[in-house]
């Protein structure tokens, strides 16, 4: 549990937006593909993920790689079968309604008009077939329909269906507030176990609202009833009252629109919640489930030194940080975000010692620390000084054998040194770079820089760092050893 | 008259503590006149590195060495020497004490000195610092040790 909340607590801004950013790309699927079938595959694809990775989870390899290929190979499916229901989603003209806006039913019929019109040829026993589309694309299923493009009313609609009219046979469909296309074939229903008493008519109106979310109204010429096909059922419709709710219903526009509007609002807000819930959750599944080790060089910065004092040298100067997290923040760390720093405000001119703990390094939101290697460091501090050196120089390889180094003056002969005060301590010579002595072959004169070990030491800026070399090269005498 | 007679009455006692009393006063700065002669007439005459000694002179003096020669000499010479006594021929390495010879200086005049074995590890600058038996420095003399 308390891991838990060290997780919560180390959640960075750029979790947030990525638990925001995907909640709402997964969001504006629901409300583009509710009600369709597109969405009833997502829903199955994400709970085979769900299972998938409880499989996974439980070490169930066969299976997790079984349900691998099945989402793979569904997400194929899902673009190919619904390709219709993605175009027109992808298609429509306002970029903002695929982006955010809330499309509601975008039936727009006069209901009124509808339910007048079907009982006055229920009444009269003529037979209809009215379709009512919803969301769904009905070219590819509904064909053969005339074009007819009319504004809808009461005497087109029965005109339409009258026996003597050559496109009363098939079905008339409604968009908005047009009859769009009048005469139109609906693909039949394969169902066995209809009553012997439904005709083509039925079997058409279930076989359309088996493939579509679009409502047929029927209205049957043996006996004057009037039925509603939707979503792969048929229904009788009692009165007019009754139809007139139906259609309200499947336009969206009911009389008590408000409160449906409230409904579909709170839905959608309840489908939002889960959605952010769902996908933390995964947040969650991968940056716990997938932890990754990483160790890293990291160089220490030394912080709040006394101005007065110098640092001369410390026993390191990099330590091994090894780190863990979830892999995709371990693999997304740049060296240049883990920072150790010591802070020197209490240190003593000398030697000092410091443990590295977790509160001398800064890591990234959502990096535990797990190990720093070594542990401690030894830093060495002091206050510096000037001190005049007299300068010597270092000679090296090998003087012909002939010859003599008999003398050797430096110019200046003393350097005037600024050093931790410790250090100069110990020293009391000032040493010239090495000066070779295999190319001197007479007297003559050098000019070279100072050697300054260690490092810290500098020249005082009132001394030159270079000096020359006046020297005496004789003949070796043949020697008499007394 | 009155003082003389007291004077004169002074016992033989009070006479010769008083001289003690003088004398403790005096000594320190006796003492101190004497070290200080010792030291202003201790002179160094010469002071060099080489390769041997020949009739109590230095042959080859340098300030290179080659560790073939297998041996450095530290020669010094002095001139005056109040009176016997011991310096010191402290060898240094790169900063680094390697050894200290004692060597006894004799009145009138006097020369010494100190060597040492040369090894493969030994090349690199070196001094030798001359001091008296105060550890005063009296000379530095450096030369480097090569191939």
């Amino acid at each position: 549990m308390s891991a838990f909340f060290t997780q919560l607590a180390s959640i960075r801004w750029q979790d947030i937006i990525d638990i925001l950013v995907v909640s709402y790309f997964l969001f504006r699927l629901y409300v583009l593909f509710r009600g369709t079938y597109v969405f009833r595959v997502i829903t199955g694809i994400v709970f085979l993920w769900i299972f998938q990775r409880i499989a996974a989870y439980l070490g169930l390899i066969v299976t997790t790689w079984a349900m691998q290929g099945i989402i793979a190979f569904a997400a194929i499916i899902i673009i190919i079968v619904f390709r219709n229901e993605i175009k027109n989603v992808l298609q429509a003209k306002d970029v903002g309604a695929i982006l955010w806006g809330v499309s509601h039913k975008a039936f727009l019929a006069p209901e009124e008009i509808i339910t007048s019109s079907v009982y006055t040829l229920a009444q009269k026993k003529i037979g209809a077939l009215l379709v009512l589309p919803a969301k769904d694309d009905l070219q590819e299923v509904a064909q053969g329909g005339i074009p007819w493009r009319g504004v809808i009313s009461k005497e087109m609609i029965l005109s339409i269906f009258w026996p003597d009219n050559p496109a009363h046979d098939g079905a008339a469909i409604i968009s908005g507030k047009r009859i769009a296309e009048v005469g139109a074939i609906l693909p039949l229903s394969r169902r066995s176990d209809l009553p012997s008493s439904y005709g083509t008519r039925h079997r058409a109106a279930l076989g359309l609202s088996e493939k579509t979310d679009a409502l047929i109204i029927i209205v049957s010429e043996e006996t004057g009833h009037v039925m509603a096909a939707k979503n792969g059922e048929i229904t009788e419709v009692n009165d007019n009252l009754e139809l007139q709710k139906i259609l309200q219903k499947h336009s969206g526009v009911s009389a008590d629109d408000r409160g449906a509007r409230q409904g579909e609002n709170l839905k959608l807000g309840l489908a939002a919640a889960v959605l952010i819930i769902f996908v933390t959750g995964i947040w969650f599944s991968f940056s716990r489930g997938l932890e990754t080790l990483v160790s890293l060089e990291v160089p220490i910065e030394y912080q709040n030194r006394d101005p007065g004092m110098e640092l001369l040298g410390s026993s390191l100067n990099a330590v091994k940080v090894h780190l863990s997290g979830a892999g995709a923040l371990i693999r997304s760390i740049k060296p240049e975000q883990v920072k150790v720093r010591v802070s020197l405000s209490k240190a003593v001119v000398g030697l000092n010692s410091f443990t590295i703990t977790q509160e001398n390094i800064s890591l990234p939101p959502g990096v535990i620390l797990k190990k720093v290697e070594p542990q401690v460091v030894d830093v060495t501090l002091d206050i510096p000084i000037k001190k005049e050196l007299p300068i010597q120089v270092d000679w090296i390889g090998k003087l012909a054998d002939h010859l003599i180094l008999e003398s050797a003056e430096v110019d200046p002969a003393r350097v005037s040194i600024i050093g931790g005060s410790k250090i100069l301590e110990q020293i009391s010579t000032i040493y010239t770079e090495k000066v070779p002595l295999d190319n001197i072959n007479r007297s003559g004169r050098l000019s070279v820089n100072l050697a300054l070990n260690p490092a810290s030491l500098k020249v005082d800026q009132a001394s030159n760092s270079k000096v020359t070399i006046a020297y005496v090269a004789k003949r070796r005498e043949k020697m008499m050893m007394e | 008259m009155r003082t003389l007679i007291q004077f004169s009455g002074m016992n033989k006692f009070s006479i010769s503590l008083l001289f003690f009393l003088c004398l403790a006063a005096v000594s320190p700065w006796v003492y101190a006149q004497d070290n200080a002669s010792v030291q202003k007439m201790l002179t160094i005459t010469q002071a060099a590195m080489c390769e041997g000694i020949k009739d109590y002179a230095p042959q080859n003096s340098a300030v290179v060495f080659s560790i073939a020669i297998g041996k450095v000499f530290c020669f010094t010479s002095f001139n005056p020497v109040p009176r016997n006594m011991y310096i010191y021929h402290r060898w240094y390495r790169s900063d680094r004490l390697i050894t200290t010879k004692r060597l006894s200086l004799k009145t009138p005049e006097w020369s010494t000195f100190s060597t040492i074995q040369l090894r493969e590890a030994d090349k690199g600058p070196w001094r030798v610092e001359i001091k008296d038996n105060n550890g005063k420095i009296i000379k530095i003399v450096r030369f480097s040790i090569t191939d």
